[in-house]
């Protein structure tokens, strides 16, 4: 068969993947060297035509479709092959993308089939307030309906699921699957009825569930090919021990002829109990005539299927069961057992926020592990509120949430991704998520900039939602690529050192967009840096008042040395400053 | 080139090749076997749990099945941007002038059978290769058992598979093609019936196919094997059945029998009577069954109750059109040891006539 045979090539390409090594990644600069080599492919990927894309074996979902469910009221989303990192606002749909896409995947929603989960919360609350007035104005809209559609890549493996069922305009075939849930005309009185008098939750008791591949037929189990691992941090404390997500991932970890032993073996173990502990007892109860028709009573192992061996066998780490153990130490084995290269592991990995629950290093040694196992032929999805993740995993697999669409961040350079991932502490997130921002160098300018701002309009930047950020030391051009690539208005602040201005603009002018993103550079006659251009606007009379600074001591030198002293003064002076041109300008600028 | 077309004789056990066939395969082997009626495909099913159950990749279909499954369902957008196939309609039959989707789908956006053979071919290509590409990577072997019953665009779909990478193995006896997809349409005229020897002929001399003729007979009886050669004529070239029935009882061959004698005939020997169709051999009170019926089963002794033509066949030599030798073969070869054939004018026939022993005797009698 065809998915053994690349199965078996892969697992040879793989052989180097272990599963210890997995900490000191970070700072081993052969394994980011290592990771250099493999992302510039990756942006051209995404631009990569169909056919192309099916010579390559990672990732397969290749569009995403979401429409009436939850607060998606119609999203499309083309995500990346091989990681996603879905980042977002709160309330911006991250969880729900996850668990829309899922449930088209698997048909279930945590362990139970959709037609037993749905519920009137499930429709998009807009398309529902929609159909009422549409209704009680008379026009006789249909009923609002949810609609997850899955694009995948066109491979062989997946061809059963191929064909032009689909929303694709043109006609077009492609595998996929699409997960519907409308009103049910076998109900259609009892619905027309309901809409006399309508209220915002739809009576779902008359709606039905289609699950069904892009060939029209219907599906009833998870095709084992879209085999999917979801990791979300609820933590597992089900009196089985394991929860619904981790028994289907350790489901797909077995072999089925590692899972027949087992359960023979467990059997085996279950019906000697019956022969030697209870043997005794039974012989005992043997006399007693308890039951109604003095039929002989017995103790005995229950063999039957409620009792298999999957609802007392659990992992165990360090001795310890699975649910014992930590929330953290349980999404970790979660991923690693999801992740972990073996013939059956899930084609798709959903991971919900894997910040949550862990200490700033075990979450560089998940993130490590994340990365070493992702492989050929899975592909990521990781929400996440975490700049350190974002960074980690790689900025050019973001996916940012908006208003019906996910940006993507298509044209970054795999250098500046890179340069994030060596230094993930930056907040990046603040970035992606702002809707303006204003990038200065330091801390110093940051707190000028804000005073300067609360002096011109009265209120400060963030009240008129403004993010200012310190780029503290990191290359503002990579700061500038970043919001180029995510199109996002920008104001960015620096010294000149000494050079032209015109220079600095020339070597940033890819990033730069007039009236969008500007750069605001102080005149090189005004002085250096924030401090001599300071004094040069302010006036040395001026500032020693403000700063406090007497009359013999040499103020540019004190602040130079002392610049987020000089600058917190500044801010919380009650006499303002005489702001430097550019900086003016720029708070102009942004405050637009 | 591994496409083969394997022209059976009936009573030459070809279901039980193509078992033999698929329990004889890799078993991660992924097979498709194909066929027409729903009683040959309980018939597969169930000899394929015996002989090869350990095969899990062998699928059974019906050729309609197969035809909604992986084309008309997944692709029918292709054709009519939007739509679905919402069942199938076996009986029904498009209005003759219904234009666009209305002559493929019904009202409910049922398929009707008779023109699904058509779409299918028709979405192959407007598919521009998703169609087949798909079919190439679900199966590597399709195996189409009773191959002689496609008729018109199915054996368009068979030649789009004869192209394919997927490994065709069909089996069929075309003397015996009396059943035909969609009666009305003329589209292959000149392959349907009897005349698909002509088409699978052509295949072989391109190279896309290659013929087996398998010749042995288990079921009939050496002269009911060589009267039943005898139907068709010689031009179309069929090989000469042999048959492997070695059992002799007190009454082997094709005979003659005049109507005065059929209620005696039927008393000593309880042949199944076959008639052509309800109209006919409305002069015996019998219990008939109709030739197209009869197809798949084995009988001791059957008694026919000839057409007008095939009297004329019989009496004059004069060959039976396609279709009507068909029917004509079908009915013949059900039986083992013999057949008779209701008959008063034998003409030029030299099939002997059947007499009851009394009127044998009255005869000799009258002689001496």
């Amino acid at each position: 068969m065809a998915t053994g045979i690349s199965r078996k090539a892969s697992s040879q390409t793989v052989q180097k993947q272990t599963f210890d090594n997995h900490a000191g990644i970070v700072d081993n600069p052969n394994r980011a060297a290592g990771l250099i080599d493999m992302h510039p492919a990756r942006s051209k990927e995404h631009s990569a035509s169909p056919e192309k894309g099916a010579m390559e074996e990672d990732g397969v979902i290749r569009k995403i479709k979401i429409q009436g469910y939850r607060i998606h009221k119609n999203l499309t989303v083309e995500p990346n092959r091989k990681f996603n990192l879905i980042v977002g606002a709160n309330e911006s749909g991250k969880s729900t993308l996850m668990e829309a896409v899922a449930l088209a995947l698997t048909g279930r929603i945590n362990g139970r089939s959709v037609s037993e989960e749905l519920n009137p919360h499930w429709f998009n609350t807009t398309v529902v307030e929609e159909f009422i007035k549409k209704r009680a104005s008379g026009v006789p809209v249909s009923f609002p309906e949810i609609l997850i559609e899955l694009s995948f890549e066109d491979l062989p493996e997946l061809q059963s699921l191929c064909g032009a069922i689909n929303s694709h305009v043109p006609t077009a075939a492609c595998p996929g699957v699409t997960m519907r849930v409308s009103a049910n005309p076998e109900y259609a009185t009892e619905l027309e009825e309901w809409a006399k008098s309508p209220t915002s939750l739809l009576p779902v008791e008359y709606y039905r569930c289609d699950w069904r591949s892009f060939a029209d037929k219907e599906l009833t189990t998870r095709p084992k090919v879209l085999a999917t691992a979801v990791i979300n941090s609820h933590t597992v404390r089900t009196s089985s021990g394991i929860d619904y997500h981790l028994r289907q991932i350790l489901g797909d970890q077995l072999e089925p002829a590692e899972r027949a032993q087992i359960s023979l073996e467990y059997r085996r173990v279950k019906a000697s109990m019956s022969e030697t502990a209870l043997n005794a007892v039974n012989t005992r109860m043997s006399s007693v005539h308890a039951t109604l028709h003095s039929r002989p009573i017995a103790l005995a192992m229950d063999q039957s299927a409620r009792t298999s061996w999957e609802g007392v066998v659990t992992p165990h780490v360090d001795d310890l069961p699975f649910s014992m153990s930590g929330q953290g130490q349980q999404s970790a084995i979660k991923i690693s057992l999801a992740m972990s290269r073996h013939a059956g592991r899930a084609k798709f990995v959903m991971i919900e926020e894997p910040e949550n629950h862990l200490t700033h290093t075990s979450l560089v040694t998940l993130l490590s592990r994340i990365e070493s196992l992702a492989g050929e032929q899975q592909q990521l999805f990781v929400t996440t509120h975490s700049s350190f993740v974002l960074n980690r995993l790689g900025l050019d697999a973001l996916l940012l949430m908006g208003n019906d669409v996910a940006a993507k961040l298509s044209i970054l350079d795999p250098e500046t991704v890179n340069y994030f991932k060596r230094l993930p502490g930056y907040d990046t997130l603040r970035i992606v998520l702002a809707n303006k921002i204003v990038l200065v160098e330091g801390p110093s300018d940051e707190i000028v900039f804000e005073r300067i701002f609360q002096d011109t309009y009265g209120k400060r930047p963030m009240q008129c939602g403004i993010d200012v950020l310190s780029m503290r030391g990191l290359s503002l051009a990579r700061g500038l690529e970043l919001c180029a690539a995510l199109n996002k208005p920008i104001t960015a602040l620096r010294d000149n050192d000494g050079v032209d201005p015109a220079e600095h603009r020339g070597l940033a002018d890819a990033w730069l967009k007039k009236g969008e993103r500007e750069l605001f550079i102080g005149e090189v006659a005004h002085g250096k840096t924030l401090e001599p251009q300071l004094i040069h606007h302010s006036g040395e009379t001026l500032l020693r008042d403000i700063l406090g600074i007497a009359a013999h001591a040499d103020l540019l030198k004190w602040m130079s040395r002392e610049k987020t002293e000089a600058a917190l003064r500044i801010s919380s002076a009650s006499k303002k400053i005489v702001p430097p041109a550019y900086m003016l300008e720029a708070v102009k600028f942004a405050h637009g | 080139m591994v496409n083969h077309l394997t022209l059976a004789v009936a009573g030459s056990r070809k279901t039980q090749g193509l078992v033999e066939h698929c329990a004889s395969l890799p078993h991660e082997r992924r097979v498709l076997v194909l066929t027409y009626t729903q009683a040959n495909q309980e018939e597969l099913i169930s000899r394929l749990k015996q002989h090869a159950g350990n095969h899990h990749y062998i699928e059974v279909m019906g050729w309609f099945t197969f035809l909604l499954r992986h084309f008309a369902r997944p692709f029918l957008p292709f054709k009519f941007a939007g739509q679905r196939v919402l069942g199938f309609n076996f009986d029904g039959r498009p209005h003759r002038m219904a234009k666009g989707i209305g002559r493929f789908l019904d009202s409910n956006g049922a398929a009707y059978g008779c023109e699904l053979g058509r779409l299918a071919h028709e979405l192959v290509a407007e598919s521009k290769g998703a169609l087949l590409r798909r079919l190439e990577c679900i199966y590597d072997e399709i195996l189409i058992d009773e191959v002689q019953d496609l008729s018109a665009h199915d054996w368009e779909i068979i030649d789009v598979l004869l192209h394919s990478s997927i490994d065709i193995r069909m089996v069929g006896d075309i003397r015996q093609s009396v059943l035909a997809t969609n009666p009305r349409s003329s589209k292959n005229a000149k392959y349907s019936y009897a005349g698909a020897i002509k088409w699978a002929r052509e295949r072989q001399s391109k190279g896309l196919l290659e013929i087996l003729e398998s010749v042995a007979t288990w079921r009939c009886h050496p002269d009911v094997a060589e009267f039943s050669d005898s139907i068709f004529d010689p031009s179309w070239r069929f090989p000469e059945t042999k048959s492997k029935n070695e059992t002799v009882t007190e009454h082997d061959g094709v005979f003659l029998v005049s109507t005065k004698h059929v209620t005696e005939y039927v008393r000593l020997f309880q042949p199944q009577c076959l008639r052509h169709s309800v109209s006919s051999g409305k002069a015996f009170d019998l219990d008939y069954l109709n030739f197209k019926v009869s197809k798949g089963m084995t009988y001791e002794r059957v008694l026919i109750v000839p057409t007008a033509p095939i009297a004329k066949f019989i009496a004059s030599g004069t060959y039976l059109e396609a279709s009507s030798a068909s029917s004509f073969y079908v009915a013949v070869t059900r039986a083992r040891q013999s057949v008779a054939i209701v008959l008063d004018k034998a003409g030029t026939s030299s099939l002997p006539f059947w007499m009851p022993a009394v009127v044998t005797a009255e005869r000799m009698g009258l002689e001496d």
